[in-house]
């Protein structure tokens, strides 16, 4: 185990040539934080195998759909008046650092890196409907976190062993986190059927 | 995670047996289901999702102030580590800095609940083993730890020692009277209670060599905390990751190279000791001031990940704002969720007798794995 190197940046922009969004931070203990952003995030596998050969363990990984940022157009339009083509053109999604569009359906996976005390923090962003690399050929780690990612989100994370649900019954819809769920369907989720049909049972019997 | 297969399932001598849900070692639910040949494990399979109560969607629908309670409900042996380090993520985002003070009491309730955590499990494993005078004995013991909780924060579980700028107790007089009182009585029966584990015969016999996991195993399963050092993984995030005032505090992490169970049992009495020395450390050089920042603190839209070393190891929040008062995401993964895979390498060749004793090893928090 060892720290982040000092030409980490170097390091990981050689594992990624579409390109980065580095930024470290040292606190006052000597514990650095860093962030990485991926441009592309089909060199996610490169990026975690050059990390591995610096030692790093792979913490956790969070799985998120981060909101679209707000729209700031309403005040535009009122001092813009006249400007009628701006007006008639709908919104273009914000985009993020490599291109994939912010719209409140993208995914954004972080992966926790750990090295020797220090963090590491690797984003990658993946547009609706597409898919990304498990990084369970590099880290036997990711195995659980990204089993957890697929059960909460719609996303498809190829090339994962084991892709079976992990916390959640194979019986419930998939992509929990993306829709509304009432709370009486949440929690009638925790009894099997047979609980259920038991009652029926009974209760017809009652009524007989 | 994947399954490790050492004998062929589906070989006519093989049994399945299932193991759990209930009762395995503790009273938290977790399925198992193991084949077996002969006497001994062939094949692990965990089925785990029986707790599972969707807290980090709720967390979301929580203001940051709201969420320190919501998370110290997560876990019971641990719970001050989830609002210690959600606070901290929280600090990190809106640059805030905790008064000396309110470092040192979060340093106190964080080791208060190591020791009784630590001798929480390790009275379990006594109990396992079938040394019931044993297991009742150290639960004594714990008592006085429980007894110093209920005194000191006013309960003896949820310690509500936490809030986002510092911490939300003081110490007075009486108080810091009964800490060190009742310092003073459990730091006498651990030392004891470590020479009966060193050396009793019944221990022994069914926890060296039982349930062992290899350096480069651990290492691969990225295993954290005790059931780490005991496999000759050097690493502590309170000395590796210094927070609060850790940096200045006599932390001895001591790792063991045999990684069995008895080493895990002996780290944790060792650090159940050590968590003695760091609180009277604290109290000693307890500086006068403020415990926390007052006012309700301001935390703008930006992104943070803070870890901090729970009795059973790392655990790392990671914590993103936007403009709401309710965070966008907060996610975390305790220690236990690395320390289950390792049971598969744990438990290979074991006796089914023993897999009891090896599941409570990695001291397993289902609740918290689950959330």
């Amino acid at each position: 185990m060892s720290r982040i190197p000092d030409d980490i940046e170097t390091r990981l922009r050689a594992a990624a040539p579409s390109g980065i969004s580095y930024e470290q931070k040292t606190d006052p203990l000597g514990v650095t934080v860093a962030w990485c952003e991926l441009a592309n995030k089909d060199e996610l596998l490169a990026i975690a195998e050059c990390l591995a050969r610096c030692g790093a363990r792979l913490s956790m990984i969070t799985g998120s759909q981060p909101p679209a940022p707000p729209e700031v157009e309403a005040e535009e339009s009122e001092t813009d008046a006249g400007d009628g083509v701006a007006e008639a053109a709908s919104p273009e999604p914000t985009l993020s650092f490599g291109g994939t569009p912010l719209d409140g359906t993208a995914y954004e996976l972080d992966y926790h890196f750990d090295l020797a005390g220090d963090a590491l923090t690797v984003v990658a962003l993946v547009a609706q409907g597409s898919s990304i690399a498990s990084l369970t050929p590099v880290y036997r780690t990711a195995d659980w976190p990204e089993r957890e990612i697929m059960e909460l989100y719609g996303l498809r994370i190829v090339g994962h062993p084991d892709p079976r649900r992990l916390f959640l019954d194979k019986s419930i819809e998939p992509a929990v986190l993306e829709r509304l769920i009432p709370f009486s369907t949440l929690t009638n989720a925790t009894s099997t059927s047979d609980l259920w049909s038991k009652v029926m049972e009974a209760g017809k019997e009652a009524s007989q | 995670m994947t399954t490790t297969s050492i004998a062929d399932p589906m070989s006519p001598a093989t049994t399945t047996i299932p193991v759990g849900p209930l009762h395995v070692a503790l009273e938290e639910p977790m399925y198992f289901r193991i084949d077996i040949s002969g006497e001994r494990v062939a094949h692990v399979g965990i089925n785990a999702g029986h707790v599972h109560r969707g807290i980090e969607y709720l967390a979301t629908k929580r203001t940051l102030i709201q969420n320190v309670v919501l998370t110290e409900r997560i876990c019971s042996l641990c719970s001050n580590s989830h609002p210690e380090a959600f606070a901290m993520a929280a600090e990190e985002i809106g640059g805030i800095e905790v008064p000396e003070r309110g470092k040192y009491l979060r340093v106190i309730a964080a080791e208060v609940k190591r020791v009784a955590s630590h001798l929480f499990n390790v009275a379990i494993l006594a109990h396992l083993v079938g040394y019931d005078a044993l297991f009742m004995h150290v639960m004594q013991v714990r008592e006085i730890a429980q007894d110093l909780k209920e005194g000191v924060f006013g309960n003896r579980m949820d310690l509500g020692a936490i809030c986002i700028g510092g911490a939300r107790y003081d110490l007075d007089e009486e108080t810091t009277a009964l800490l060190r009182s009742s310092l003073d009585k459990l730091e006498p029966e651990i030392a004891e209670i470590e020479k009966t584990y060193r050396t009793n015969g019944s221990i022994l016999r069914r926890t060296r060599d039982v349930g062992v996991l290899a350096n480069s195993d651990a290492i691969a399963c990225g295993v954290v905390g005790p059931v780490a050092r005991a496999s000759g993984v050097d690493y502590d995030v309170r000395r590796e990751a210094p927070y609060h005032v850790y940096d200045r505090m006599p932390v001895e992490v001591k790792t063991r190279q045999d990684g069995d169970v008895w080493s895990r049992a002996m780290i944790r009495l060792h650090e159940a000791r050590n968590a003695i020395s760091i609180i009277r450390r604290c109290l000693d050089t307890l500086p006068t001031g403020p415990v926390n920042v007052g006012e309700k603190p301001d935390v703008p839209a930006g992104r943070a990940v803070a870890r901090s070393e729970a009795p059973r190891g790392e655990l790392i929040y990671f914590l993103k704002t936007g403009d709401s008062e309710q965070p966008e995401r907060l996610k975390w993964r305790v220690p236990s969720f690395m320390n289950w895979d390792a049971l598969t390498f744990m438990m290979r060749d074991a006796k089914v007798a023993d897999i009891a004793i090896i599941v409570n090893s990695i001291d397993p928090c289902v609740s918290c794995t689950e959330r």
